[in-house]
C-alpha cells in the first residue's frame, strides 16, 4: 500500500525557533516570579562577591601603586645594625657626607633618635608619654621623604637652632592636636618647645609619625646631643638604586660593614600589595561558595519546576515538542534566571566597589575580566544547575506526565 | 495543511496492535486491536477503567509506541520512527483534548491556543489571527485574554478545544472530554464537538459514559484490552 511507502522526507517535523524557546523560558519564570527572583539572588550575591573583590583589589593596587609612584621607590634607608662586636653598633661620624658622595645618589637626610619625653604640660607625671619618641632631624627630611604637612611648617634653618617642634601624624593624634593653632607649646626634656608644624603620614618612614621632631641645634642646645646619626635616608637615581645599596655598607663603615643595615623603604609597600592580593584570593574562594550555592539553589528550584509541571512537559509533547525541545526549555530557564543573577551580581559589585574606593579615596578600578568572570561564570552555573532537572523533563514518559493528578 | 488528496486516507489506522507493560505479572493492556477511522468521522471509544482505552489514546497519539502491529497516523506508518519524528506527526496531525484541560497558567485563552501552532513551524506573525479565529469558532471571542482561572470549566474546556483544532490536524483525540464538567457544560462542549464534526473535522472520543457515547456516529467498546463487538457498531 502506497500509504507504508511514504519517503521519511515528507513527515512532517517539529520546530521551535530561538525566539519561541526565549519566550517559552521566560514565560515559564514568568509565572513563578518570587522562586525564579529568590534562587537568582543566590547567584546575584556570589557574582556580586567576585566583582567587589577583584574590583576593591585591582582599585586598592592602583591605589598602591599609585602610591609607590608619587613616594618613589628609590629611597634607601640605612641605620646601624647588629655587628659581630659586643657593644651597640653606630653609624660613623661623616657617615652622612660619604653617601653624598657615591655618584648616584641626589639627597641625604639624617635623622637620630633623643632620648626625653613629651608632655603637652610639665603637671604630667614622667613615664605617661604616649610612646612618643624625639628625633633630632635635617632640614631636608620632609622632601627627602616626599611628605607634606598636614598643618604649618616643616623646621628650617631660621628656627631650627630653637626650641620649636614639628608632630609626626600619630604623635599629633595623640596628643590631641589637630591644627598648629590648637596648642602652642609642648613640655619636651626640660624646656617648652613651640609647635610649627604637624606632618601628613610617611608611608615610607612610620616611625617618623609616631615623633616630635626638633632641629640638630636644638637637640645640641637643649639636649646635649653630640652629633651623632641613627638612621640615613638616601635618594638615588632609580636606576642606579640596587648598585647604591650594594656599595652602601662599605661607604658608610669601611672598617665593619657588617654593622651597617640598608633597607629599602618601598619594600614594605610592594609586600603590603601581595599581602592584599592574599586577601583577595580568600574572598574570591568565598566568592566562589557563594556561587556554588547559589547554584545549588537554582539547581533545586529547576528540580522542583520539573516534579511541578509534569503536566506541562506532557502537553508540550502532546503538541509536538520534542524531547530536545523540552530539554532546552528548562536549560534556557536556567541559564536566564543565572544570567539574571549574574548582571545583577556585577551591578551590585559595581556599586560596593565604587562606594567603598570612594571611601578610602581610591580611584575606582573595575577589570574587565571581573565582568567576564562574572558573566562566563553565570553561564557556567546555569548551564550546569539546568542539565540534571533538563535531562529529566526531557526524559519523563509523555503518557506518565499526561496522567491526571 | 492536511492536503486535499489525503481525504481518502484514514486518518488512524491499527493493525494487530498489542501494548504489553513490563512488569511482574506482565500486563497485556491492548491485545491485537484491529480498526480504522476515516476522515470526517466521530467515532466514540467507550470502555470502563482498566478498559485499556487511555492506552490505546496513547498509542493513537502517539505518545508511546505498540508493543506489537502497526499504527497508521493520516497514512504514515509509525513504528521505527524517532522520538523527533513523532513529535513531528503529534504537532502536524493530532489534535488532543484532556480531560483535566492542560491550559498553561499565567498564559491567556489566545496565548494557551497560539501554543498549539508553536511546534508547528507555522510563521510567528500569524499565530495571533489564528488562535482568534478559532476562539471565535468554539464561542470564546469575549475571553481572549482571560487566563485559565479567570474561566469556568466549561470555558477552559473550550479554550482546550480551540488549541486542539488550531492547526488543522488529521483528527482530534478527546480524552473523557467533559470528566470534569457539571451537565450543562458537558451538554455545550459536546455539542461545540458535533459541531465541528459536522463541519469536517474528524474526532475520537474516549469515554466511559454512554450517554456521551450515544452521540457518536460510531462506536468501538473496549473490554479487558480488546474490542467487544457485542457493545460496538
Amino acid at each position: 500500500m502506497f500509504k507504508s511507502s511514504r519517503p521519511k522526507a515528507n513527515l512532517p517535523t517539529s520546530h521551535l525557533t530561538l525566539i519561541d524557546i526565549l519566550k517559552v523560558s521566560v514565560s515559564g519564570l514568568r509565572t513563578r516570579k518570587l522562586r525564579s527572583a529568590l534562587s537568582a539572588l543566590g547567584i546575584t550575591i556570589g557574582i556580586a562577591a567576585v566583582v567587589g573583590v577583584l574590583g576593591l583589589s585591582a582599585s586598592g593596587n592602583a591605589d598602591l601603586i599609585r602610591e609607590l609612584d608619587s613616594l618613589g621607590t628609590n629611597l634607601l634607608t640605612v641605620e646601624a645594625g647588629q655587628g659581630f662586636r659586643t657593644e651597640e653598633a653606630t653609624l660613623p661620624d661623616g657617615a652622612a657626607g660619604m653617601v653624598l658622595r657615591i655618584t648616584p645618589v641626589y639627597e641625604v637626610s639624617t635623622v637620630t633618635r633623643i632620648s626625653g619625653q613629651v608632655f603637652r604640660n610639665d603637671l604630667i607625671q614622667d613615664g605617661k608619654t604616649k610612646g612618643i619618641t624625639i628625633f633630632a632631624s635635617d632640614l631636608n627630611l620632609l622632601r627627602s621623604q616626599r611628605g607634606s604637612m598636614k598643618s604649618g611648617e616643616f623646621l628650617n634653618s631660621m628656627n631650627s637652632a630653637y626650641p620649636v617642634v614639628v608632630l609626626g601624624s600619630v604623635a599629633a593624634e595623640r596628643l590631641g592636636i589637630k591644627n598648629v593653632a590648637d596648642l602652642k607649646l609642648l613640655w619636651i626634656g626640660e624646656e617648652w618647645f613651640s609647635i610649627v608644624g604637624i606632618m601628613n603620614p610617611l608611608p615610607l618612614a612610620a616611625d617618623l609619625d609616631r615623633a616630635a621632631i626638633i632641629g640638630y641645634g636644638a637637640a645640641q642646645e637643649y639636649f646635649g646631643h653630640d652629633g651623632e646619626v641613627d638612621t640615613i635616608y638616601v635618594r638615588a637615581y632609580p636606576e642606579y638604586v640596587e648598585d647604591v645599596r650594594s656599595v652602601m655598607a662599605a661607604t658608610v663603615n669601611p672598617e665593619n660593614p657588617e654593622e651597617v643595615q640598608v633597607s629599602r623603604a618601598s619594600d614594605v609597600l610592594e609586600a603590603r600589595a601581595v599581602a592584599n592580593s592574599t586577601f583577595t584570593n580568600l574572598f574570591m574562594g568565598l566568592g566562589a561558595v557563594a556561587l556554588l550555592v547559589g547554584g545549588i539553589g537554582i539547581a533545586n528550584v529547576m528540580v522542583i519546576a520539573v516534579i511541578e509541571r509534569r503536566g506541562e512537559i506532557g502537553l508540550r509533547r502532546a503538541i509536538g515538542a520534542t524531547k530536545f525541545h523540552i530539554g532546552i526549555q528548562f536549560i534556557t530557564e536556567s541559564l536566564i534566571l543565572a544570567c539574571i543573577g549574574g548582571i545583577m551580581g556585577i551591578i551590585v559589585g559595581m556599586i560596593v566597589t565604587t562606594i567603598y574606593a570612594n571611601t578610602q579615596g581610591w580611584y575606582i578600578v573595575i577589570p574587565q575580566s571581573a565582568i567576564y568572570i562574572g558573566i562566563g561564570s553565570s553561564i557556567l552555573i546555569g548551564s550546569v544547575a539546568g542539565f540534571y532537572p533538563a535531562m529529566r523533563a526531557a526524559n519523563m514518559s509523555p503518557t506518565e506526565a499526561l496522567r491526571s493528578s | 495543511m492536511n492536503e486535499p488528496a489525503d481525504q481518502n486516507i484514514p486518518a488512524v489506522e491499527l493493525i494487530d496492535v498489542s501494548k504489553t507493560y513490563e512488569g511482574t505479572p506482565p500486563v497485556k493492556a491492548l491485545s491485537n486491536i484491529s480498526m480504522s477511522v476515516s476522515k470526517g468521522e466521530l467515532i466514540g471509544i467507550i470502555g470502563a477503567s482498566g478498559s485499556g482505552k487511555s492506552t490505546l489514546l496513547h498509542v493513537i497519539g502517539t505518545l508511546t509506541r505498540p508493543t506489537g502491529g502497526s499504527v497508521f497516523i493520516n497514512g504514515v506508518e509509525t513504528s521505527g520512527l524517532t522520538d523527533q519524528e513523532l513529535s513531528g506527526i503529534r504537532s502536524r496531525y493530532v489534535g488532543f483534548i484532556f480531560q483535566d484541560f492542560f491550559l498553561l497558567p499565567g498564559f491567556t485563552a489566545q496565548e494557551n491556543v497560539e501554543n498549539g501552532l508553536l511546534y508547528t513551524n507555522f510563521p510567528a506573525a500569524d499565530r495571533n489571527e489564528r488562535a482568534r479565529e478559532i476562539l471565535d469558532r468554539v464561542g470564546l471571542s469575549h475571553r481572549v485574554n482571560h487566563l485559565p482561572n479567570e474561566m469556568s470549566g466549561g470555558e477552559q474546556q473550550r479554550v482546550a478545544v480551540a488549541r486542539a483544532l488550531v492547526h488543522k490536524p488529521a483528527f482530534v483525540l478527546a480524552d473523557e472530554p467533559t470528566g470534569n464538567l457539571d451537565s450543562k457544560n458537558t451538554e455545550g462542549v459536546l455539542d461545540l464537538l458535533i459541531g465541528l464534526n459536522s463541519d469536517g473535522t474528524t474526532v475520537i472520543l474516549i469515554t466511559h459514559d454512554q450517554d456521551v457515547a450515544e452521540k457518536c456516529s460510531r462506536r468501538v467498546s473496549f473490554k479487558d484490552g480488546k474490542i467487544d463487538d457485542s457493545l460496538s457498531g
